[in-house]
C-alpha cells in the first residue's frame, strides 16, 4: 500500500488525471448541451471514433497535425448533422440514432481506415499508428513560469494544447449555455419548447445547432484521442468514454462545472487504475475501474435524487 | 389500413432501406476497388457486388455459378448466437426498455458455461444442457443490475448495461488471466471443455456439411417459438408489450410495471446467456474469447429489422449472417475489407428505424383506404342499409 | 361605427381536422381600453376563438379585422407584430431562466457575444414599474410564486408590444389575495388604454372588474352585455343551461348500501392552493352520484385519490369498508373499482395495441383467460368478440389497432373494458367528452342499465345536462369543497344549479352534510 502511495503522489500521477480527463470532459459537454436542448446524444462513442480515425489521416496525408485537427472537428459536426436529420426530418428514435452510429464508428472506421490506406492486417488489426508521428500529433505546450514552480508545475505545464483546449471550453461552454442568447434559446428548448416557439425561437434550428455542438465536441475528444492521446487511431480506442460521458452528465447535474468534476473523477478512476497496475495488480482488474465507479455513482447519485424527490410537498 | 396494404407498405419500406445501403456499399466497395482506371475500377466493384449478394450461397468462378452447401450451413451457424441476443434485445425493448448488454451477456454466457464444462464432469447431455443454463441464469442473475437499478432509481439503464459490458469483458479477462488459462498454450484459452458438454453437429449429409452447424440451430428455432409464444401468447410477454407501448396505461390497468420491466431484462440476459453457452460448447473446444464478440450489436439490428417480434428474428438473422457471409466473400476474393457489413448494417438500421421514411407514401395508402371505407359506406347507404356508427 | 372597435372578429367558423365544429358563425368585438369578460361553460368554444385571435388556430372561415386592418393571423408571432399578446392557462415559461431571461427570449439585447444581462433586467425593471406588475428580474422562474409568474406573462406580452391582452381563466391558479392584486394591475393597465379579454367562469370577479361580457354557448357567441346592466343571477342563467334535454329514460333508483365512503378528503397541490377541502361523500349501490362543477374545482385531484394516481394529505376514502388511500392499482381494481379516464388516449388505451389486446389489460392475469403459463385465446377472442359487439364497437375486427379508430369507438372500447368487469363501483371522469352522438348516447344508456343493476357510480361531467339527467342525486364542487348536495336532480332548475356552480350560492352543513348516509 506504502508502495502504491509513493506512486501517487508524484506529478506525474496528477499530470495523468488530467490527460485522462480531457476526452470525458469534451464528450461531457457535449452531452451537457444537447441534454439542456432536450434530448440525448448517445452516439458520442461513435462520433469520437470517426472523428479520431478522419483527424490522424488528414494530419499524415497533408503533413500537418492543424489540418488532421480541424479535419476531426469538420467529421464530427458533419455526422451529427446528419444524425440530426435523421433523428429530427426523418424521426428516428435519437437513441436508435446513437445506436447506428456506434455501429458504424465501431467496425465502420476500420473499414475506412483499410480503404483509405490501404494497410492490411498483419497479425494485429490494421490502425494508424503506424502513420502517426509525434511531429503530427497535437503540441504539448510548456508554461513558461509555471512551469519551473516544483511540484505543481510539472503537474500543470507540458500539457497537450487540446488539454487545455478542453478546460477552456468547459469555461466557455458554461459562458454559451448562460450568457449568450443562444444558450438561452437551447435551455428554453429543452425545457418548454412550446414557450421558445411561442417567442417565435425555431425548434428544430436550435436541435440542429446542439447536435451540431455535440458533434464538434466530440471532434476535439476524437482529435484528441488520435493525435494526442495515443499516436494514431486504432480500432474501439474510444473505449466507452463516450459512455462515461452521458454518465458524467448526469452525475454532474448536468451543468459544466459538475460535468468537469465528475470527468476528473473518472480520470482519477483510471489513472488509479493504471497506478494499480504499476505496483503489479492485473491490469484487467485496473481497467475496468471506471465504468464500475461509473454504475457505482449513478446508483449513488439515484438515491440522493429519489430523497430530495421525498421532501414534503409544501412546507407551510 | 387494411393489413394488406400495411404489409405492401411495409415490404416496400424495407426493400428501400435495403436498396440504399447498398448502394452506399457500392459507393464504398468502388472506392476501395483495386484499378487504375474508371472501367477497371467499375469491373472490381462488380466482381466484389457479386460476391457480396452471390458469393454467401453460391460458389461464383468463370465457369459460371455453382450452389455451395456449406456455406448455406456456414450461414446457418452464425444465425446461432445472434438469433439469441436478437431474441434477448427484442424482449428488452418491447418494454421500452434501452438494455445493450446482451453483448457482455453473451460473453459472460459463453464464459461461464465453458467453466461449468471443463470443471463440474456430468453425464452427457445433462451437462450441456445444465452448462447453457447456468450460463444463462448467470447473465440474467447479472442484468438485475442495470433492470433494479432503473426501477428503484430511475439510473439510465443504457449507460449501466453500456457499462457493464465493459466490466464484463475485463473480468473475464482476469479470471483467464489468474486462473483458467491452460498455461501450457501460447494463447490465453482454457482447458478443453470436457467431451460430455459438447453440443453436437446437426448432421453429416453432404449439403449440410459443417462442423459449425450444430442441434443449437434447433434450440434457437425453438427459443424462437418459445419467445414468440411468451410476447403473444402469454400475460407476461402482454404485459411488456403493453408497457412499452403505454406505461401509463399499463399502471392504470393495474399491471406491475416496475417488476414486468425486471422480468424482461431478466429474461433477456437469460437468453443472451444462454446463446453464449451454446455458441460456445458447440463450436470451440476451448474458450478463447479475448474481447467482446459483436453479437449483442448484430442482435440490435436484428430486433429493428424484425420490429421486436420475435417470429421475424429468424428471418433478420437469416439476412445478416447472409450480409455477414457476403463481406466475408468479399474480403477473400475481393479484397474489400469484411467490416463493410458494420457500415451496411448502421444504414439498414437507420432506415428501417425512421419513422417517417416514406411517411408520404404511407400516407396516400392511409388516404386511398379512407376514400375506399367512405365510398363502401356511401354504397351501402344508398342500398338503404344502416351506414351510422 | 366600425372605428370604435380595435378587434372585430366576424362570422368565425372553425371545424377542426376531426369534426368538430368548436365556432360557428362567431362574432366578437372589443373596444379600445376594456376589460372584456368572454364566458361560456367548458366546451362553449371561447379557448378557440382565442386561439385564433392569437394566431395559434387558423378559422376554417370568417374575418378578423384589427384596428380597421383585415388581417390573417398564421402564427402567434404575426399576432404578437399586429399588438395581441396571450397569457395561458400554462404558462409558457422556462422555469431554470431567470424572470429578466423569459422576458426576452427570442429578443434578448447583446453586449457583443453576451446578453446583456444588465439590459434584460433594466427593461424588465422598467416594465414592471411603468405597469405597477412587481417582479423579481433576477430571480429563477422555477423559484416565484404562481401570481408572479403570471405576472411574468404579462410583462413578456407587454414587452413585445401587446395592446391587446389575452387571459385565459388567469385566476384558475391564484388564490384570493394574488386575484385582488391582478385585478389592481389589470384596471391600472385598461386605465392606460389597454385592451383586455378575461376569460373565467368566476361571477363576482366578473362584476368586479369587467366593462363588458361576451357569453358564448355551444359554439356561438349568444349575448353581448354592458357588465353593469346584467345581474349575476342572469349571467349564470344565461352561461349555463342545457341546450337540449336528454329525457334519458330510467327507473327510480333503489339505493342500497354504501359502496364508497369518503370522509374529510383534504389536498393542496404543488402551487399551494387547496384543491379538496373536507371532501365528505357517499356513494351506494345502485346510485349514480353526480359532481357537478365548473372544471379545475377539484373534481381530477378527487378521481386522482380515489384511483391512487395521488394521495391525499388527510382523510380516507374506503370501499366497501376496505381503505383505498396509498394502494396500488392492481389492489383497487381487485377491490371491484372501475375508472373510465378523463384523458382515453393517455390512460385509456395503448394506441399501437389491438382492441383485443386493449380490453383485456385489466385482467390479462385473471384465470378465465389463460391456460396455465399460455393465454387462452380461444376465451380472449371470445371476450373480444363479444365486447365489441356488446358496446357496438365500429371496427373491421377485434385485431384492429386502437389508435386507428374514431373517438367515440376509442371510448366504447374503453368503457367495454371498465363496465365489464364486474365492479362494484364505476368512476366515471367526462365519459362521453369529445364522442359522437351515438357513442355518447351508448355510454349513458350502459351507465344507467349497470347502476341500476346494483353497481354503485360515481359520473363526474362538466356536460350539465349529462350531470344532471343520469344522476340521481347530484354534489355540485366549488373551489374544491362540497357547496351543495341534492337528493333528487329530478327538481332541480338550470338557474339553481348555476348559482352554485359558479360560487353565488352555498347550502348550510347540514344541507351539504346528507350526503354522507349514516
Amino acid at each position: 500500500m506504502g508502495n502504491l502511495l509513493n506512486n501517487m503522489i508524484t506529478p506525474e500521477f496528477f499530470f495523468s488525471i488530467f490527460r485522462i480527463s480531457a476526452p470525458i470532459l469534451y464528450a461531457t459537454l457535449a452531452a451537457i448541451v444537447v441534454e439542456k436542448a432536450g434530448f440525448s446524444n448517445i452516439g458520442l462513442e461513435g462520433l469520437m471514433m470517426f472523428s479520431a480515425l478522419f483527424g490522424s489521416l488528414a494530419s499524415y496525408y497533408s503533413g500537418s497535425w492543424f489540418i488532421g485537427f480541424l479535419a476531426a472537428l469538420v467529421v464530427g459536426v458533419a455526422m451529427s448533422l446528419l444524425m440530426g436529420f435523421f433523428a429530427f426530418q426523418l424521426k428516428t428514435d435519437i437513441i436508435l440514432v446513437g445506436i447506428a452510429i456506434n455501429m458504424m464508428g465501431s467496425g465502420g472506421t476500420l473499414f475506412l481506415c483499410k480503404v483509405i490506406t490501404g494497410i492490411t492486417e498483419g497479425k494485429a488489426m490494421a490502425s494508424t499508428t503506424g502513420l502517426i508521428t509525434s511531429g503530427l500529433c497535437i503540441p504539448n505546450i510548456n508554461i513558461p513560469i509555471i512551469g519551473s514552480i516544483p511540484f505543481i508545475g510539472r503537474v500543470i505545464s507540458g500539457h497537450s494544447l487540446l488539454t487545455y483546449l478542453a478546460f477552456v471550453l468547459c469555461f466557455l461552454t458554461s459562458l454559451m449555455l448562460y450568457r449568450t442568447s443562444l444558450g438561452l434559446n437551447i435551455r428554453a428548448v429543452g425545457e418548454n419548447h412550446n414557450a421558445a416557439a411561442s417567442v417565435g425561437v425555431s425548434v428544430l434550428k436550435i436541435k440542429y445547432i446542439a447536435i451540431g455542438f455535440s458533434g464538434l465536441m466530440s471532434g476535439f475528444g476524437g482529435a484528441f484521442m488520435s493525435m494526442s492521446y495515443a499516436q494514431g487511431w486504432s480500432l474501439d480506442m474510444v473505449a466507452g468514454r463516450g459512455f462515461i460521458a452521458l454518465a458524467a452528465q448526469a452525475m454532474g447535474g448536468g451543468e459544466c462545472f459538475g460535468g468537469m468534476l465528475s470527468s476528473l473523477l473518472f480520470g482519477f478512476a483510471q489513472a488509479l487504475g493504471i497506478k494499480f497496475s504499476a505496483v503489479g495488480l492485473d491490469s484487467n482488474l485496473a481497467s475496468p475501474i471506471p465504468y464500475a465507479i461509473t454504475i457505482i455513482s449513478l446508483a449513488i447519485f439515484g438515491i440522493i435524487r429519489k430523497q430530495k424527490a421525498k421532501k414534503p410537498r409544501t412546507e407551510s | 389500413m387494411s393489413k394488406k396494404r400495411q404489409i405492401t407498405f411495409s415490404l416496400v419500406r424495407g426493400a428501400l432501406a435495403i436498396l440504399i445501403a447498398l448502394l452506399v456499399a457500392m459507393l464504398l466497395i468502388f472506392i476501395s476497388a483495386g484499378g487504375d482506371t474508371f472501367g477497371a475500377k467499375l469491373a472490381a466493384t462488380g466482381e466484389a457486388l457479386k460476391q457480396l449478394l452471390v458469393g454467401p450461397l453460391f460458389r461464383v468462378n468463370t465457369n459460371g455459378v455453382s450452389f455451395e452447401g456449406k456455406r448455406l450451413a456456414d450461414i446457418l451457424a452464425a444465425m446461432i448466437p445472434t438469433t439469441f441476443t436478437g431474441l434477448a434485445v427484442c424482449i428488452m425493448f418491447s418494454a421500452n426498455q434501452f438494455n445493450l448488454g446482451a453483448e457482455g451477456g453473451i460473453m459472460l454466457g459463453a464464459f461461464v458455461s465453458g467453466i461449468v464444462a471443463i470443471y463440474v464432469p456430468m453425464p452427457p447431455v445433462i451437462h450441456a444442457v445444465a452448462a447453457v443454463l447456468i450460463g444463462g441464469i448467470a447473465v440474467g442473475l447479472v442484468m438485475l443490475i442495470p433492470a433494479l437499478l432503473k426501477v428503484k432509481l430511475d439510473v439510465s439503464e443504457m449507460v449501466c448495461s453500456l457499462m457493464l459490458n465493459y466490466i464484463i469483458m475485463y473480468f473475464i479477462k482476469y479470471l483467464m488471466n489468474a486462473y483458467y488459462a491452460d498455461k501450457s498454450k501460447g494463447q490465453i484459452q482454457t482447458y478443453p471443455f470436457l467431451n460430455s458438454s459438447r453440443i453436437a453437429p446437426l448432421g453429416s449429409s453432404p449439403i449440410f456439411n459443417s462442423a459449425k452447424l450444430t442441434v443449437g440451430f434447433v434450440i434457437a428455432l425453438i427459443a424462437v417459438v418459445v419467445c414468440g409464444l411468451f410476447m403473444y401468447r402469454s400475460r407476461w410477454g402482454y404485459q411488456i408489450r403493453m408497457i412499452g407501448i403505454n406505461q401509463d396505461f399499463a399502471k392504470y390497468s393495474g399491471m406491475k410495471v416496475g417488476f414486468i420491466i425486471v422480468i424482461s431484462q431478466l429474461i433477456g440476459g437469460f437468453l443472451s446467456g444462454a446463446g453464449g453457452g451454446i455458441e460456445m460448447l458447440g463450436r470451440y473446444p476451448t474458450f478463447s474469447w479475448s474481447a467482446l464478440p459483436g453479437y449483442g450489436w448484430t442482435g440490435i439490428t436484428i430486433a429493428i429489422l424484425a420490429g421486436n417480434n420475435p417470429l421475424f428474428v429468424p428471418l433478420a438473422a437469416f439476412f445478416m449472417a447472409y450480409l455477414q457471409k457476403g463481406c466475408d466473400m468479399m474480403a477473400t476474393y475481393a479484397n474489400v475489407p469484411m467490416q463493410l457489413i458494420d457500415i451496411v448494417q448502421g444504414v439498414i438500421f437507420l432506415f428501417f428505424a425512421a419513422e417517417q421514411f416514406l411517411s408520404k407514401y404511407r400516407q396516400k395508402l392511409v388516404v386511398k383506404t379512407a376514400q375506399e371505407e367512405i365510398a363502401a359506406k356511401a354504397a351501402l347507404a344508398q342500398e338503404g342499409g344502416n351506414a351510422n356508427g | 361605427m366600425a372605428e370604435e372597435y380595435v378587434v372585430q372578429m366576424k362570422k368565425i367558423e372553425k371545424v377542426y381536422s376531426n369534426g368538430v365544429a368548436a365556432n360557428q358563425g362567431v362574432d366578437f368585438n372589443l373596444k379600445k381600453g376594456e376589460i372584456h369578460a368572454l364566458m361560456g361553460e367548458n366546451g362553449a368554444g371561447k379557448s378557440t376563438l382565442m386561439k385564433m385571435l392569437f394566431g395559434m388556430e387558423q378559422p376554417t372561415s370568417g374575418e378578423i379585422v384589427i384596428n380597421g386592418e383585415s388581417v390573417v393571423l398564421s402564427s402567434p408571432s404575426v399576432a404578437i407584430s399586429k399588438g395581441i399578446g396571450m397569457v395561458h392557462q400554462h404558462f409558457m415559461l422556462v422555469p431554470s431562466l431567470s424572470v429578466a431571461e423569459n422576458m426576452v427570449l427570442g429578443m434578448a439585447p447583446r453586449k457583443g457575444l453576451f446578453v446583456d444581462r444588465a439590459k434584460c433586467v433594466e427593461i424588465t425593471k422598467e416594465y414592471s414599474e411603468k405597469f405597477n406588475l412587481h417582479v423579481e428580474p433576477e430571480m429563477r422562474v422555477a423559484d416565484i410564486p404562481v401570481g408572479m409568474k403570471q405576472k411574468v406573462e404579462i410583462l413578456k406580452a407587454l414587452v413585445r408590444g401587446a395592446k391587446i391582452l389575452i387571459l385565459d381563466e388567469p385566476t384558475a391558479v391564484l388564490t384570493a389575495q394574488e386575484t385582488q392584486e391582478l385585478f389592481k394591475e389589470l384596471i391600472s393597465l385598461k386605465d392606460q388604454g389597454y385592451t383586455i379579454v378575461f376569460i373565467s367562469h368566476k361571477l363576482n370577479e366578473i362584476k368586479e372588474i369587467t366593462n363588458r361580457i361576451t357569453i358564448m354557448r355551444n359554439g356561438r357567441s349568444m349575448w353581448v352585455y354592458e357588465t353593469e346592466k346584467v345581474t349575476k343571477e342572469e349571467i349564470s342563467r344565461l352561461m349555463v343551461g342545457r341546450d337540449v334535454v336528454l329525457n334519458v329514460q330510467k327507473d327510480e333508483a333503489k339505493p342500497a348500501d354504501t359502496v364508497l365512503k369518503v370522509r374529510d378528503l383534504e389536498y393542496v397541490n404543488e402551487w399551494n392552493k387547496k384543491m379538496l377541502d373536507h371532501v365528505s361523500f357517499d356513494v351506494r349501490k345502485g346510485e349514480i352520484l353526480g359532481i357537478a362543477g365548473v372544471e379545475g374545482n377539484g373534481q381530477k385531484e378527487l378521481i386522482d385519490m380515489l384511483f391512487s394516481m395521488d394521495t391525499p394529505d388527510s382523510g380516507s376514502a374506503e370501499v366497501q369498508g376496505k381503505s383505498i388511500i396509498g394502494i396500488n392499482q392492481q389492489k383497487i381494481r381487485e377491490m371491484g373499482v372501475s375508472l373510465v379516464p378523463e384523458d382515453r388516449m393517455l390512460y385509456g388505451i395503448a394506441g399501437k395495441a389491438t382492441i383485443e389486446e386493449n380490453v383485456i389489460s385489466d385482467r390479462s392475469g385473471s384465470k378465465k383467460l389463460n391456460n396455465g403459463p399460455l393465454f387462452n385465446m380461444k376465451a380472449i377472442h371470445e371476450l373480444s368478440e363479444q365486447l365489441v359487439k356488446d358496446y357496438t364497437v365500429l371496427c373491421k375486427s377485434p385485431k384492429q389497432q386502437v389508435g386507428m379508430l374514431s373517438g367515440g369507438n376509442i371510448q366504447k372500447v374503453v368503457v367495454a373494458r371498465e363496465f365489464s368487469n364486474d365492479p362494484v363501483l364505476i368512476l366515471a371522469d367526462q365519459p362521453t367528452r369529445g364522442i359522437d352522438v351515438g357513442a355518447t348516447e351508448f355510454i349513458r344508456k350502459k351507465l344507467v342499465e349497470l347502476s341500476r343493476s346494483g353497481i354503485a357510480v360515481l359520473l363526474v361531467s362538466a356536460d350539465l345536462a349529462e350531470v344532471m339527467e343520469l344522476s340521481d342525486s347530484l354534489i355540485v364542487m366549488h373551489d374544491g369543497k362540497i357547496v351543495a348536495y341534492f337528493e333528487d336532480t329530478k327538481k332541480l332548475t338550470d338557474e339553481e344549479m348555476g348559482e352554485y356552480m359558479l360560487g353565488l350560492k352555498e347550502q348550510s352543513p347540514e344541507e351539504i352534510g346528507r350526503v354522507c348516509h349514516e
